[in-house]
């Protein structure tokens, strides 16, 4: 009975195994598989839509100009402080969205579709892998180029840095691929890449490495006249496609800043934008950024550049005699409107109360506002759905006219078709071409600048696309990294403990003193000088001065950032960024 | 033999041969009972010897300390006498009435009862037992994989407790009750939800790969133990070692835990109801400072002293405006109570709030109540036999406002019918629900409450404005529980069913049993998010948050199959078992969440009332399955030695094809010394010894299902690309090639000892367990790989530990009664090393080779720099340490040791060679986990208690632990009062805590944030887990409504705790360390980065009544 009964199981068991063995093999069922997803054009769009990744978002952009040279902030930024840092320290060497790119690319062609749909899919591939490596050509210099995935044992995996020509050649062929196969149609959205959006990223990328080449004599970097020359066609072909221009809708006080507190981008001049949406709960966080003491940066412009804002006729404000010991309320009177849609001034009202600069928030008295909307309901939330531009028509038009300045090829046609718009947007009564070198532009920033359409398009450029991101990386490129060491120069303070209005609205704002008085003016911030970290530029009187105690020094070799230290030591064969060692 | 001889002489009756005293007294008891009511009646009591007794083993040796209880007719007084060192026991007075009854106990024997109708009041008589081993002591069973065993017979490292452990002791899930009473079966409930389930853990560190906690089996089924009713529990058993586990293969890879139900007895039937009430209080209220002039004079100096004495804050956090003005203001109207503690801001319009507030009394309710009814039925016959049982549980949450609710229900039924006498057909259905509503904030991110609390509740702020709507710093903290509408309801439902056949074939010596089992299990969250409305000023109504609603539900269906035959034949003092069995399960998981936004009706939510743009919808799930053939062999010679094989050949779904199968062998032995003839230890003083020794080596199939397949998961992309949210998929995982199993191979020694007469039981086992190939992550590759590097079977870990566990049980006479009572206590410890690991380099910050698991590195405190003269002399670069934002160091700060001499604190090049001034400073696993059980019973009062607690533990307060740190954390947060006093000044310069400055227990690299010797806290606790008193009403009193027992009792759980770490801090539990509200948003999830913030531990008070019918 037992032997019987012993056998019969064993049987039983074995067929169990037998037949259940098949059984094993289970499959996600709520996952694709790199067998079903690429096969039809859905499938590659699906994918596509994954790099959109790469686009830095809303909040990262208004940061972008943290550390730059036209503002200070609640600290300085250790890159700028001698010693502070190191290749410890560094960061971006992820190389993740790559991979992704070169995974679709080795990928896309199993689907069976027409080549036009195949290719408008690649140049998006290739679009982005562009952007992806002109942030690391940006940030590092040389990297290593790769067009494909590597297995753990790839021996490139260890491979040494690529040289900048041979990379940036390769961004630049693909972005010529991706502008010849993207598809065209114009995006109102202002959230997708078309043959627009790359042509006027291609005018930026190309235009940074000419400038850069051009300017950093010292690297014997090549052909920077080929690159500006690029930069200028790509920017051509946008303006010649005639699908944008610049927004001068509306009350001409608004036009400019309409472009970055509206929750739908302005498709005429907006390209390509972070586009936030209340209703999609896709929000940026910049009145939270912008209006708190603790949460932000407490970014303030500094005087020195708030002064190279025309006067409302087209005069240099800095020809105007005193134009230095001018009181913040009078200064900010009759210039470039785009002032007041940069910072607070006048009667510039939050929820509609009268809101004068917050020296809560700001250091200097230039506070700016680009980016906040006036309801202060999201000023401790980051729900801010004003959708943040990205690429702006007004940038392709600036970076045309720099590439054909820097080619010596500038005319007054090309003055007219670019930096006059932005101009005459702005309000500005005589929009005409200097014909005199402003003397206070090349003290104060530009020195080695002898062409006087140069000086204006930086100028433009300084001040039309300002907050958003581009100074730091113009200011590489331009090979002027020592203005990063510009005092943070504030508004003018005529003595101490008087109480200023800054906003003539009959109330005093702020008053500068030595130490806090006790009977204090309700609504009056007392602002202490204490001479070490906050100064008058003659003691008792004076421009404010901001962290002035701290040593700020620019070294040639932080054009380039260094190789993280963790990285290089995982692949020793990188070698460090001259200097940085 | 002469004891006995002259109380044969002594006596009056025929005194029976010794070994059918007993039956001999039942059979003339019927004839007896009426000549005995007539005889007795008269007699009078005599002060003289009446009874004489002697008490013997069955191997005819005496047995000292035995009670004896006498009661006689229908007295309801007894008389009670204790044998003395030669085994004799006397009555002085004799009694009036028959019959006789005498009830004989004594540990580690069979109590016996003898009825005596004929005894002569007036005659000195005597009366002899022999007292049997109980069966407690010699066939003690105890439940194994597929069948049960002998306790004295087991070969391998099993342990098990009964259903003592949940009487009494009203808990919201039955994990909660096994926490630290059995030893080394590592339960840590983090924080006292009611919800809070817990893993498994047997024997410490299991893989830092796959991970893996034990098997947890419901009657032979994988269950949840967590939905399962706690009074249905008869036994709980822990088979710990490689050989007791193997018949489980892959899955019990990591120790299993089988959890049997309760059957009927037979012949009996009961029905007992239970009751109960419960009060829930806090372990823990943390005293912080609620006067908002003193909580603001010290935010405004910890931010001034973290921005080097240079700026003052203009906000706390993000929305309350502070300025020095303010806080002018503030003191005059603390000064001068009679002031308003509100008042408007001539320029904003806005309130402006001067409040004391006590955030906490406002959370919290005073007490919450809680309360179980229980009703269980049973009985059976020869043919048949049923056990019913239901149960209702609902605890009301600590919140003042909207507070959670928790419920549950139990329904089990279980019956069986016997057809033939070779065949019985079971069947066990389990029905469960459990529902927990919990109020939620309305923040992106889920944050818990708690946390929300320590950034945005500061004493200055108020709930309310003046005309009652809520403030704004109020909206953001839990505004939302006043309002309602933020809410999480969840549902957990299962159904089970096992339907089994058993049977018995030729003398009881073969069986074949079968079984099947389907379980559903669903799980329903929904969440409702209903913006919360606030004022600033007068007459204005803002909201703040999101009008949503989400569910997840998801769905598990469980089909198991189990079938097995086990055989036994004896010849001479040879006994052979063998056990052979086939199991097949398999589980489906199907998971949807669907989220739309756009209440139409904030009093209706409802997804067919949502018209926002914002929706979504998701599937998943996975599915595996396992198939294993399993034996086992037992060979026993005499009870003397034992051998048991066990092995099984187990598939499992979850590895790639050619990896599916494997053969998991074990072995293990006993040898029982104390029946060897050569053993001449008497049994008083040594009753029994035995020695084990188990080899086991199984395969780790606790792995997540797909781990070894390319996948692409599509999601959403949280950007508007088109006007839409569009879904997105990119590329796959990388695999890797020739993956294999996780092993744990595990070597276990054991002895159990019994003394003195079994009164005094000791068991010791100590271990080894190695688990190889552990699937972990490869060397780190240049970045530019792209992806997470594959993981591969790269590491090794080894854990060694021990449990013991003592007994002690014992009884004495105490006013004439017997004082039954016994002591237990559990321990065990074990500690785990890294013997392989993919870090050739020792980086610190991850594993490395020969690294003891829970190693803290940190720095070394070496006081503080005390004077300013001192810092100037100071020739140690500590730069590296942040004190504050300009990084000026000031008297007070700490001053850090310079370990590796070279002038400078650094983390060297953050390797085991090159630390650079880091040390290990502690380790955060617990060790010598503990429990200390109690029992007393004496005149129907019952008492127990139970302490439980971890021996070691190092913690380091993390990022966020402001409970600990306070103000020094964020400015904003709240303060304990422990700090108040305890900070470095010119006055007190041994303080506890370094100069006051905000932040520094915050940023990054700061003075505090960075892990150093002093502040690593010492989480050791004992805790009184619950004590019990209790009375059982005397049964002549109760037996007259026909009830059987009835019981009243008061219980305490949690009532008293004590920690190291209240030398310094009171603030938080040290049980609530981990991380914070998992259901919420787990953001510090790392043992020992844990904060506090979570809530609370319970301690309760209970008062029950238990009657049997």
């Amino acid at each position: 009975m037992f032997i019987k009964m012993k056998n019969s199981v064993y049987l039983l068991l074995i067929l169990a195994m037998v037949s259940c063995k098949k059984d094993l093999n289970l499959k996600p069922f709520d996952k694709l598989s790199p067998d079903n997803a690429f096969n039809t054009e859905a499938d590659l769009q699906l994918y596509a839509n994954s790099f959109y990744k790469i686009l830095p978002d809303g909040s990262s952009i208004i940061r972008g100009d943290v550390m730059s040279d036209y503002m200070g902030g609640k600290d300085v930024n250790n890159y700028i402080i001698p010693g502070a840092y190191t290749a410890t320290q560094s960061s971006g060497w992820s190389w993740g969205d790559l991979r992704n790119v070169n995974y679709f690319l080795e990928h896309y062609g199993q689907a069976k579709i027409p080549d036009e749909a195949k290719n408008h899919y690649a140049g998006m591939a290739r679009f982005f892998r562009a952007m992806f490596y002109f942030e690391k050509v940006k940030r590092f210099g040389d990297v290593p180029w790769y067009s494909k995935t590597m297995t753990i044992n790839d021996q490139d995996l260890y491979k040494g840095r690529d040289p900048r020509t041979m990379v940036m050649d390769s961004v630049l062929a693909d972005l010529d691929f991706a502008c010849a196969n993207i598809r065209s149609k114009k995006d109102n959205t202002c959230s997708q890449i078309t043959k627009w959006v790359a042509l006027a990223f291609k005018s930026r990328v190309c235009l940074f490495e000419g400038t850069f080449r051009k300017y950093h004599p010292e690297m014997s970097l090549p052909d920077n006249a080929k690159w500006l020359q690029a930069a200028a066609d790509a920017a051509d072909e946008v303006i010649k496609s005639a699908q944008y221009s610049l927004n001068t809708a509306g009350d001409q006080t608004m036009t400019y800043r309409n472009l970055f507190i509206n929750e739908t981008p302005n498709a005429s001049e907006v390209m390509l934008a972070y586009v936030c949406n209340k209703s999609l709960r896709v929000f940026n966080d910049a009145n939270w950024y912008f209006t708190s003491a603790t949460y932000g940066n407490r970014i303030s412009l500094i005087k020195t550049f708030t002064d190279t804002y025309l006067n409302i006729d087209g005069s240099r404000f800095t020809d105007t005699p005193g134009f230095d010991t001018l009181h913040f309320e009078q200064e900010v009177k009759n210039r470039d409107l785009r002032l007041q849609q940069t910072i607070r001034m006048g009667n510039y009202k939050r929820d509609g109360q009268i809101a004068p600069p917050d020296f809560t928030y700001t250091y200097t008295g230039y506070q700016p506002l680009k980016f906040t909307v006036d309801s202060k309901a999201t000023d401790g939330v980051a729900e801010n759905n004003n959708s943040i531009p990205i690429i702006r028509y007004a940038e392709v038009l600036l970076n045309k006219a720099e590439a054909k300045a820097e080619l010596n090829g500038f005319t007054a046609e090309d003055w007219n078709s670019t930096i006059r718009p932005l101009r005459q947007r702005a309000g500005l009564k005589n929009t005409d071409m200097p014909q005199t070198i402003d003397a206070y532009l090349v003290a104060k920033y530009y020195p080695g600048v002898k062409n006087v359409a140069l000086m204006e398009i930086r100028r433009e450029r300084g001040i039309e696309l300002i907050l958003e991101g581009f100074r730091f990386y113009d200011l590489m490129r331009w090979g002027l990294g020592s203005l990063l060491t510009n005092p943070y120069v504030g508004l003018y303070v005529p003595a101490m403990d008087v109480l200023m209005d800054l906003n003539e609205d009959g109330k005093p704002d702020v008053s500068f003193v030595k130490k806090i008085p006790a009977t204090k003016v309700p609504g009056v911030y007392y602002f202490l000088i204490d001479g070490d970290q906050t100064k008058l530029s003659a003691g008792n009187s004076g421009n404010l001065i901001w962290l002035g105690n701290i040593n700020r020094k620019w070294e040639d070799y932080k054009y380039v950032y260094p190789i993280p230290y963790n990285d290089l030591v995982l692949n020793p064969a990188l070698l460090q960024n001259r200097l940085w060692e | 033999m002469t004891h006995r001889y002259l109380l044969v002489k002594g006596g009056a009756l025929p005194l029976n041969n010794r070994q059918s005293g007993f039956r001999y007294g039942l059979k003339f008891f019927g004839l007896l009972l009426l000549t005995a009511f007539i005889n007795l009646l008269p007699a009078q009591a005599q002060k003289k010897t009446w009874i004489k007794g002697l008490i013997e083993d069955e191997k005819g040796q005496p047995v000292p300390g035995a009670s004896v209880q006498l009661k006689s007719g229908t007295d309801s007084i007894k008389s009670f006498a204790v044998t003395d060192e030669k085994g004799v026991f006397v009555f002085d007075n004799s009694h009036q009435q028959g019959p006789f009854v005498f009830t004989i106990a004594y540990v580690g024997y069979v109590t016996q009862t003898i009825t005596k109708n004929s005894l002569d009041p007036q005659k000195e008589q005597s009366i002899y037992v022999v007292l049997k081993e109980s069966s407690a002591a010699l066939s003690e069973i105890v439940v194994v994989g597929y069948g049960t065993q002998k306790k004295l017979n087991l070969t391998g490292a099993v342990d098990q407790v009964g259903k003592e452990v949940f009487e009494n002791r009203p808990m919201t899930s039955a994990t909660r009750g096994l926490q630290g009473v059995l030893p080394n079966l590592n339960i840590r409930m983090t924080d006292g939800k009611p919800i809070r389930g817990a893993t498994y853990n047997v024997r410490g560190t299991t893989s830092i790969g796959a991970g893996g906690s034990a098997l947890v089996l419901i009657d032979g089924v994988p269950g949840d133990p967590n939905l399962l009713n706690p009074n249905d529990i008869e036994s709980v058993s822990v088979l710990k070692d490689a050989a007791s586990a193997a018949i489980y293969g892959a899955r019990g890879s990591f120790g299993v835990v089988l959890i049997t139900t309760k059957t009927p007895a037979k012949n009996n039937t009961q029905l007992t109801y239970s009751s109960n009430y419960s009060l829930n209080d806090r372990t823990i209220k943390p005293k912080f400072i609620t006067n908002g002039y003193e909580w603001a004079k010290n935010f405004d100096e910890a931010y001034y002293a973290w921005n080097d004495y240079k700026s003052h804050p203009a906000k706390a956090n993000s929305v309350f405006p502070f300025s020095l003005d303010y806080l002018d203001e503030l003191k005059r109207r603390n000064d001068d109570p009679s002031l308003s503690k509100t008042d408007i801001d001539p320029a904003t319009g806005n309130y402006v709030y001067y409040g004391n507030t006590d955030w906490f009394k406002e959370l919290y309710a005073d007490k919450n109540p809680a309360t179980e009814q229980t009703l269980s039925a049973s009985g059976g016959n020869a043919k048949s036999e049923y056990y019913l049982s239901g149960r209702y549980m609902s605890q009301n949450g600590i919140f003042r406002y909207n507070p959670d609710k928790f419920k549950m229900y139990n329904i089990r039924a279980k019956g069986a019918v016997r057809p033939f006498d070779w065949l019985k057909l079971e069947n066990n259905f389990d029905f469960s629900q459990r529902t927990y509503f919990f109020p939620i904030l309305n923040h992106p991110g889920n944050t818990p409450v708690w946390r929300r609390i320590s950034d945005e509740a500061f004493p200055v702020a108020m709930l309310k404005n003046p005309d009652g709507s809520l403030t704004e710093n109020a909206a953001i903290v839990f505004g939302s529980f006043i309002s309602g509408g933020n809410y999480s309801d969840q549902t957990q439902l299962l159904l089970r069913n096992t339907s089994r056949f058993t049977t018995s074939f030729l003398h009881d010596k073969l069986h074949v049993n079968g079984d099947f089992t389907y379980a559903y299990t669903s799980s329903v969250e929904t969440r409702l998010y209903t913006p919360v409305p606030y004022s600033r000023k007068p007459g204005e109504t803002l909201v703040r948050g999101e009008s949503k609603m989400n569910e997840e539900n998801d769905r598990t269906t469980y089909t198991g199959m189990n079938f097995y035959a086990d055989y036994e034949q004896r010849v001479a003092k040879n006994t052979f078992k063998i056990l052979v069995g086939y199991n097949y399960e398999n589980t489906l998981f199907k998971s949807r969440y669907y989220q739309h936004d756009g209440m139409i009706n904030a009093g209706l939510p409802d997804f067919s009332l949502m018209n926002g743009l914002n929706y979504t919808l998701t599937g998943g799930g996975y599915e595996w399955r396992t198939m294993g053939g399993f034996f086992r062999l037992n060979y026993n010679y005499d009870d003397r030695y034992l051998l048991e094989i066990n092995g099984r050949y187990d598939g499992s779904s979850k590895f790639p094809e050619s990896q599916q199968f494997g053969f998991f062998p074990s072995a293990s032995a006993g040898w029982r010394v104390s029946k060897e003839k050569f053993w001449q230890v008497s049994p008083k003083a040594i009753s029994d010894l035995k020695l084990r020794a188990s080899y086991g080596a199984l395969g780790n199939g606790n792995v997540n299902p797909y781990q070894f397949l390319q996948t692409m998961s599509v999601s959403k992309l949280p950007m508007s690309i088109n006007g839409i949210l569009p879904d997105y998929t990119q590329q796959p995982n990388v695999i890797p090639n020739g993956l294999t199993w996780e092993k744990s191979t595990t070597l276990n020694g054991g002895i159990d000892v019994a003394f003195l007469q079994s009164r005094l039981k000791v068991s010791f086992d100590k271990y080894t367990r190695n688990t190889t190939n552990m699937f972990t992550v490869g060397l780190p590759v240049p970045a530019v790989f792209g992806t997470s590097v594959p993981k591969g079977n790269y590491a090794d870990l080894q854990t060694k530990g021990w449990e013991l566990s003592v007994n002690w049980s014992d009884q004495f006479k105490a006013g004439n009664q017997p004082f039954a009572y016994s002591f237990g206590v559990v321990l065990s410890d074990y500690q785990s090393y890294i013997t392989r690991f993919n870090n050739p380099k020792k980086l610190i910050n991850t594993y490395y080779e020969g690294m003891k698991v829970g190693d803290m590195w940190g720095f070394v405190n070496d006081g503080y720099f005390q004077s300013q003269d001192e810092i100037n002399k100071y020739d140690i670069d500590q730069s590296f340490i942040r004190v504050s934002n300009a990084n000026v160091l000031m008297p007070g700060d700490i001053r850090f040791k310079n370990l590796d001499g070279d002038k400078k604190i650094t983390q060297g090049k953050g390797t085991v060679d090159d630390p650079g001034d880091q040390r290990i400073i502690g380790n955060t696993e617990p060790r010598y986990a503990f429990g200390i059980t109690g029992s007393a019973n004496w005149n129907n009062f019952f008492l127990s208690f139970f302490f439980q607690g971890i021996g070691k533990r190092d913690w380091w307060p993390g990022t966020d632990a402001s409970l600990f740190w306070g103000q020094y954390n964020r400015p904003y947060s709240w303060m304990p009062e422990e700090i108040m006093d305890n900070r470095w000044s010119e006055t007190n310069r041994d303080a506890y805590f370094p100069r006051f400055r905000g932040y520094t227990a915050l940023n990054s690299n700061a003075e505090l944030t960075v892990q150093q010797s002093k502040y690593v806290q010492n989480a050791a606790y004992i805790r009184l887990k619950n004590l019990t008193v209790g009375y059982n009403l005397p049964a002549a009193l109760i037996s007259k409504i026909k009830m059987k027992n009835a019981r009243l009792y008061f219980t305490g759980q949690n009532l008293w705790t004590w920690s190291p770490m209240y030398k310094i801090m009171k603030t938080f539990d040290p049980e609530v360390i981990e991380g914070s509200d998992p259901e919420l948003n787990n953001n510090a999830a790392g043992i020992g980065a844990g904060n506090g913030m979570a809530y609370p531990m319970l301690k309760t008070y209970t008062v029950g009544l238990s009657v049997t019918f």
